[in-house]
């Protein structure tokens, strides 16, 4: 998309984000973003998910077939919006709009999404842009 | 001790009661006239509302409703009668909506919702007739198995009718079924507290149980098992016991409970080389079943604390991964049959027994059938506990964790065949191309590969990343179950194949856990780093992007019951778009892979009926999955229709006023549960 010289402006003064790079498979959060997930996610996820993200009875995997399955060609907003209102089960909307990015960010990178420069912006509208599309061949 | 709150039924008042109610008494009204209209008996017949009054169907977990109306020649022409969205029931909408519903007298009951309400909805049309909800602070928070549960329970006789369903903080509540009024006669209020009177002392918050599935109801009994927090890591290897109890349908008293780990100077207490005041768990969280005829109620139980590590249980471990049939009305173990001992894999019983009279060598045998994750079949007389088809004890490999206690063989059936691939060997890795076969290859030898019961190992970063496991820890099949056909003794179940690690790792943190050893999948400790190999990365079981396992990835299988052969197998659900779309893929004609997920179909006078377990975009650029049917005989797809999300609770299929319905629970991603129910346009 070309943009009208003002949107580029906007673009140009904000913060490098992630938001331009489009697809999950371009790298849309930082090591450091990921390894901040990564410690959030032990601390409120493991029980159901698994340490691992391999799932159990009782909750889906977050790796692998089944979680590409549910969230591939959706908006990365998507899969941070579900994070942030509906988990952990036991304090639902207790995780806020940071929180629930950087583990978005360990949720992708476990699943082979690479990591990029920027990191995954906190708020709905900057991951708007962004899709999960298939993981990319390593 | 919980609060109620009057909100919890739609208005209090006797108005408010009467609108509440009014509608069904329309549906009953309107069923009625429909009976009676046909010309002939056959009509009278084909007419007939008919009901789904238990979990699988019946107490017997057939899943199968035998009508016609819906057949191969018009599946394609279903639409969607009704939806109903729980989304404002509970704090949020919920997204993993596992009920089956109930339906009885023209109503459907499920549970649903973030806080597992229950619903009374009329049955052809999905209106709200009623619903309950109860607040049951910390009790709730703290609850090991959230989310709205597995459905609810029906009993009537005759006159009354009660829907009994067990909360997320572990209360069994008895609600009249006509007005979604708690039962003032049932424990206290209508409710009784499942965490009293259990042989065991369970703080009313804080300790380890709940219950997610729904209780059986025979006769004027119902019974309750028990499910706890995930065993992969917990906290405490002597954590609650998930012991079975039997209660007056009626009053909610304790008539029996049932020891799942024996006390001492029970039977099968000597089968614990350390006794058994260390362990906990042993649940029955899956579905439970019972033959009214015989009086004996079916168990089926999970394992022990840690689901990979059995440190502190050395020894089989009764009544560990058992079917245990035990008496209606006593709760006095009739049989048991182990299906592995010391299970180190997380090989819980997961569903219904399905308890079926198959002619087997000229003779009517009663039998139960339980299908496993690990995708055996486990065939017995239902009467003696005795094996239909021999088990036979095998040597079962040994494993090297420090303190661990590898039972010397497992039972392995010798008929039905495994119902799905088991055990991880290089014939399981993905094929699609010599490359990618080859690539995988690389992959799966930084892992430990071998038969069915290759035992969990440690995780070292300079050895072998832990074991590799078909099925997995969820199946196989899982908590949905099977169906069978009492007519054609044709049994169905759904499979997945699915690779996993089964690794263990040295607890270094006392604070995290008393276990010795904790699971571990591909890391070296909780939080831990890991060392990549070349381009492979521990606990990441994919090639290319692509699942290191070849497919099918679901599958339905036929089993011939009179022969314990399998009539036929199918790849059940879509090719992933990820597959369909993969560059390196790119040329190739590939089958339909399948899907993996849980799931279970209903069967019909002809159809076995299932919806998909994910998502694919259909070739209009609709994302969603499918609701399928097949020939019952042959397995042929006869027939698909769209739904937004999938499949996620098991369907069901009843006829009312004149019209088969088929309904099922639908949630997953971003699309929040509801229930759809499809029927034939009127002409």
């Amino acid at each position: 998309m070309r943009l009208t010289p003002w949107l580029a402006l906007a673009a140009a003064s904000l913060p490098l984000t992630a938001a331009v790079a489009q697809t999950a498979s371009k790298g849309v959060y930082t090591p450091a973003q990921a390894a901040r997930g990564a410690a959030l996610y032990a601390a409120n996820c493991t029980r159901c998910h698994g340490a691992s993200m391999e799932g159990l009875d009782v909750a889906p995997p977050l790796t692998g077939q089944r979680f590409l399955g549910n969230w591939t060609n959706q908006s990365v907003a998507e899969l941070a919006k579900r994070i942030r209102t509906s988990m952990p089960l036991d304090m639902p909307g207790t995780l806020g709009l940071q929180d629930s990015a950087d583990i978005t960010t360990a949720v992708l990178a476990a699943n082979g999404y690479p990591a990029g420069a920027a990191e995954l912006p906190a708020s709905a509208s900057g991951q708007q842009p962004l899709t999960v599309d298939s993981p990319p061949a390593q | 001790m919980s609060a109620f709150t009057r909100r919890s039924m739609l208005g209090g008042s006797a108005l408010a009661y009467l609108w509440a109610v009014a509608p069904f008494a329309r549906a009953q009204n309107s069923a009625s006239a429909t009976a009676s209209a046909g010309t002939s008996s056959a009509a009278k017949v084909a007419a007939a509302n008919t009901s789904w009054t238990s979990y699988a169907g019946t107490t017997m977990a057939h899943r199968y409703a035998p009508l016609d109306q819906i057949t191969a020649a018009n599946f394609n022409e279903l639409e969607v009668a009704w939806r109903f969205r729980p989304d404002n029931l509970g704090p949020r909408p919920e997204f993993n909506l596992q009920a089956t519903p109930l339906v009885a007298n023209g109503r459907l009951y499920s549970t649903c919702g973030a806080r597992r309400d229950v619903v009374a909805l009329d049955a052809a049309t999905g209106e709200l007739l009623w619903m309950w909800r109860i607040e049951e602070g910390a009790r709730f928070d703290r609850a090991p198995r959230k989310l709205s549960g597995h459905g609810v329970s029906y009993w009537t006789d005759g006159q009354e009718e009660r829907i009994i369903y067990v909360t997320v903080g572990y209360q069994m509540i008895s609600l009249d079924a006509k007005t979604g009024r708690p039962d003032p006669n049932f424990g206290v209020g209508g409710i009784v507290d499942l965490k009293l009177n259990d042989d065991q002392e369970i703080g009313p918050e804080v300790d380890d149980i709940g219950l997610h599935s729904t209780p059986c109801v025979c006769k004027d009994v119902v019974i309750v098992g028990a499910a706890h927090t995930v065993g992969t890591s917990p906290k405490h290897h002597a954590n609650t016991k998930g012991y079975a109890r039997g209660f007056d349908v009626r009053t909610g008293k304790r008539l029996w409970i049932f020891h799942t780990i024996p006390q001492k100077g029970e039977f099968g207490y000597d089968t614990w080389l350390d006794g058994t005041e260390g362990v906990g768990n042993t649940g029955v969280w899956a579905q439970i079943s019972a033959d009214p005829e015989l009086e004996l109620v079916y168990l089926p139980v999970e394992l022990p604390t840690g689901d990979y590590m059995g440190q502190y249980r050395r020894g089989a471990g009764l009544f560990g991964e058992s079917i245990v049939a035990v008496d209606l009305h006593t709760g006095v173990r009739k049989w048991h049959f182990q299906t592995v001992h010391h299970g180190l894999w997380d090989f819980d019983i997961p569903c219904a027994p399905i308890l079926c009279d198959i002619p087997v060598n000229g003779k009517i045998v009663k039998a139960v059938a339980q299908p496993t994750k690990q995708s055996f079949l486990y065939v017995l007389d239902r009467v003696t506990g005795k094996p239909v088809w021999p088990i036979v004890e095998k040597p079962a490999p040994k494993g090297d964790v420090p303190g661990e206690w590898y039972s010397p063989t497992q039972p392995i059936p010798s008929k039905p065949p495994a119902y799905d691939r088991q055990g991880f060997t290089e014939k399981d890795i993905i094929d699609f191309t010599p490359e990618l076969h080859a690539e995988g290859l690389e992959l799966a030898k930084n892992y430990r590969m071998g038969p069915l019961f290759t035992p969990p190992s440690v995780y070292d970063d300079n050895g072998t990343w832990g074991t590799l496991l078909t099925p997995n820890a969820t199946g196989g099949a899982n908590w949905p179950g099977g169906a069978y056909d009492p007519e054609t003794h044709l049994l169905y179940v759904y499979s997945k194949t699915e690779a996993d690690i089964a690794g263990t790792i040295k607890n270094t943190n006392p604070q995290r856990s008393d276990m010795d050893y904790l699971y571990s999948r591909g890391t070296p400790a909780p939080g831990g780093k890991a060392t990549p190999r070349g381009k492979f990365k521990p606990g990441q079981l994919t090639v290319q992007g692509l699942p290191l396992v070849k497919p099918p990835y679901g599958r339905i299988t036929a089993i011939d019951m009179s022969k314990g052969e399998h009539a036929w197998q199918i790849a059940h659900g879509e090719t992933p778009d990820e597959i369909r779309n993969h560059p390196a893929l790119k040329g190739l004609t590939i089958p339909r892979t399948g899907r993996a997920g849980l799931l279970s179909p209903v069967i019909t006078k002809t159809l076995v009926i299932c919806g998909e377990a994910g998502y694919f975009t259909t070739p209009q650029g609709k994302r969603g999955a499918m609701l399928r049917a097949y020939d019952k005989a042959t397995g042929e797809e006869k027939g698909a229709v769209f739904m937004d999300a999938p499949q996620s609770g098991s369907p069901i299929s009843y006829m009312l006023n004149g019209q088969q319905y088929i309904v099922l629970a639908i949630s997953g991603g971003s699309h929040a549960e509801e229930f759809v129910a499809f029927r034939l346009p009127k002409a």
